[in-house]
């Protein structure tokens, strides 16, 4: 099957910048360091890593209070997001408004859920599940497809065949009835859920990484490398892998964004984080219920989804801009 | 001539894959915890019960004859028994596959219709404001999670306004005598509509968007092609430059990408159906799930491979019917 990857330009030409203008322009157009100046020059990267980086700070905030204090400062300063209060007062809404439950009050400013829980809090700490998967999630595709990837393009013959098949045939199945059949046959939980959707994304990643390698593999340094005698290890890892990394920076970046949405999708069907641990596609999945008479329950964790995934994609897009070489600034 | 003998190479070419999908699904379902046997009997039953059961199912046989039989099952279009229905496989999923067909197919028809234009408008005026709000509304809807779309779709245009439907659908075909509140096929028709407004166009935003994309980036490429510039060259309108000569050839990514959108389109049509209360394929599995079906859960899950397959193979076709240099692989 055929289909070409959506987002990579397999073939972005690598050199074009001997004639580039310019006086005396060494600099390499490639690895971390280039990377950050482009992004610090390129605005919607600019707002993209300001939405990243706050989302992992509220991740790791919410990590940090969960793993190592017991949500003491959600208590102290908020309410404990996954204990149902004493005295109850359920599905209220927001502050400023009016729902048959009653009227809404300052100290839950999202209202509360069918439970008397604070959204609030639920919802700030619903963030650490949702980057915690997108990271793990496309961590696991990324290693997965690299290792893949490179070992088909590089050895090509049977090798490659048998790899290519194997990794179409995974793909040629819709990506969340896959996770879901995978899910039903390990397990219902986190873990699965995250292993799942990484391996779904790991075809995207071996048809990134595998053409980048048939393209490298014949370049003037890797016959160098292998005629000096450099074993097919190391020139793949060594020289190969990082030539791809400006392609395999911005597909990782929208990768978990659609991670994030993906794992959403199956906690709002019961498969991933179990309750009372806060996720936004569970708490999503329980406002069902209520749609009618607290409506406002259903907005807020879609929101913070909203914002979040928003953020990876104009961050994966700026980061296209500002990495491809035939855009010059 | 040719188109069909391609048509039919790619067909054959898909065969290794779709065994591939019954084998993944095959050992996926073998790996359920619990005995379908017990969840059949209860947790007491008489052991010459079970296994005449395990009898009837071939579970008494070992796995690889197992999957041999259910590979040449799938080959004669016998899927296997539903525990849960009690009834066969292939009839329940024949009996769901077209609601989950008509509701992809009018999402990906809304998708087209309101893409195409925001995509060729913002690439005709790239950096005025129509192109700006017409990115953000694509950015937005590639971000937003469908099953959220249909949760806020409900709250405002059913609950709130009361114009639509919230659960259901009713499908245009239905007898009219079956359907609640029509007693003629004109009104069957409008219900049928009337149900299927919301969930399509959940279902179809993400679609909307990503063509949105694709399609203003190949008209932005396509507008800046030689062909364009001749045409300029000569004085031809720029409306109709945009019209016949660019954008026939910006359509091009656009097909690659209704193909590949279509994986992620049949996943969300599982949660748009448990969103809306839809009972297609999507609800399904879920049940099949539920009730630890295993037949089911692999009928239902292959079925869905091979309907992506089956899209990504039309797509394909209509892609080389359509791009004049593709010569169906021969000279």
């Amino acid at each position: 099957m055929s289909i070409n990857s959506a987002t990579s330009d397999d073939d972005t030409p690598d050199d074009g910048d001997e004639s580039g203008g310019g006086p005396d322009e060494v600099e390499a157009r490639v690895g971390l360091r280039y990377t950050l100046k482009q992004v610090k020059q390129d605005t919607t990267a600019r707002i993209g890593t300001y939405i990243v980086g706050f989302m992992t700070f509220v991740a790791v905030f919410a990590a940090f209070d969960y793993y190592v204090l017991d949500y003491a400062i959600a208590e102290a300063v908020l309410y404990n997001p996954e204990t149902d209060p004493q005295n109850v007062r359920r599905l209220l809404p927001p502050v400023g408004m009016e729902n048959q439950f009653g009227q809404g009050v300052l100290e839950h400013p999202l209202g509360t859920d069918h439970r008397g829980r604070d959204l609030l809090s639920r919802t700030i700490y619903g963030t650490r599940i949702a980057m915690t998967v997108g990271f793990l999630a496309t961590a696991i595709g990324l290693g997965g497809g690299t290792v893949i990837g490179a070992v088909s393009g590089y050895y090509g013959g049977w090798i490659d065949d048998v790899l290519q098949r194997v990794t179409e045939t995974i793909y040629a199945i819709p990506f969340l009835v896959l996770v879901i059949a995978f899910m039903t046959a390990f397990g219902r939980d986190l873990t699965f859920a995250m292993i799942g959707v990484g391996i779904t994304a790991i075809p995207v990643f071996n048809r990134l990484i595998r053409s980048r390698v048939v393209s490298i593999r014949e370049e003037d340094y890797v016959e160098a490398a292998r005629a000096a005698g450099v074993k097919d290890r190391n020139i793949i890892f060594r020289h190969i892998i990082p030539n791809s990394f400006a392609p395999v920076l911005v597909q990782a970046t929208l990768q978990v964004g659609v991670s994030i949405l993906i794992v959403a999708g199956l906690s709002f069907l019961g498969f991933g984080a179990q309750p009372p641990t806060p996720s936004w596609g569970q708490m999503l999945s329980a406002s069902r219920g209520y749609m009618l008479p607290a409506p406002t329950f259903s907005i807020f964790p879609g929101i913070a989804i909203l914002i979040t995934v928003i953020g990876f994609n104009i961050l994966g897009d700026g980061l296209q801009d500002a990495l491809d070489p035939r855009i010059n600034n | 001539m040719s188109l069909l003998r391609y048509t039919l190479r790619r067909f054959a070419q898909a065969i290794p894959v779709l065994i591939g999908i019954v084998t993944i699904t095959f050992f996926l379902a073998n790996q359920i915890p619990g005995d379908p046997v017990e969840i059949m009997l209860g947790p007491t039953p008489a052991q010459e019960q079970v296994e005449a059961i395990r009898a009837q199912y071939g579970l008494d046989r070992p796995i690889h004859v197992r999957y041999f039989t259910y590979l040449s099952g799938v080959a004669t279009g016998d899927l296997g028994l539903s525990i849960y229905y009690d009834r066969p496989v292939l009839e329940m999923i024949l009996l769901r596959l077209p609601v989950t067909l008509l509701l992809m197919l009018s999402a990906f028809a809304f998708a087209v219709v309101t893409a195409i234009p925001l995509g060729v408008i913002s690439a005709k005026r790239r950096n005025e404001p129509a192109d700006h709000v017409s990115r953000i509304v694509s950015l937005i809807g590639v971000s937003t999670p469908s099953f959220w779309i249909g949760l806020v779709l409900i709250i405002v245009f059913a609950f709130y306004l009361g114009w639509f439907p919230a659960r259901g659908l009713v499908l245009p075909w239905a007898d009219p005598a079956d359907v609640r509140g029509a007693a003629t096929r004109v009104e069957v028709l409008r219900q049928a509509v009337h149900h299927l407004f919301l969930p399509m166009i959940a279902l179809g935003t993400l679609q909307m968007a990503q063509i949105t994309r694709i399609e203003r980036s190949s008209m932005v490429d396509s507008l800046q092609g030689e062909y364009v510039k001749l045409a300029r060259a000569y004085g031809v309108p720029e409306s109709t430059i945009v019209r016949k000569h660019a954008f026939q050839v910006a359509q091009l990514p656009v097909i690659t990408i209704i193909g590949l959108g279509l994986s992620t389109a049949l996943g969300g049509a599982v949660l748009t159906e448990t969103v809306f209360e839809i009972q297609g394929m999507g609800r399904l599995i879920i049940t099949a799930i539920n009730n630890q079906d295993y037949q089911l859960i692999m009928g239902t899950t292959l079925v869905f491979g091979f309907v992506y397959v089956i899209g990504v193979i039309v797509t394909d076709i209509t892609y080389s019917y359509l791009d004049p240099r593709v010569t169906y692989g021969e000279d």
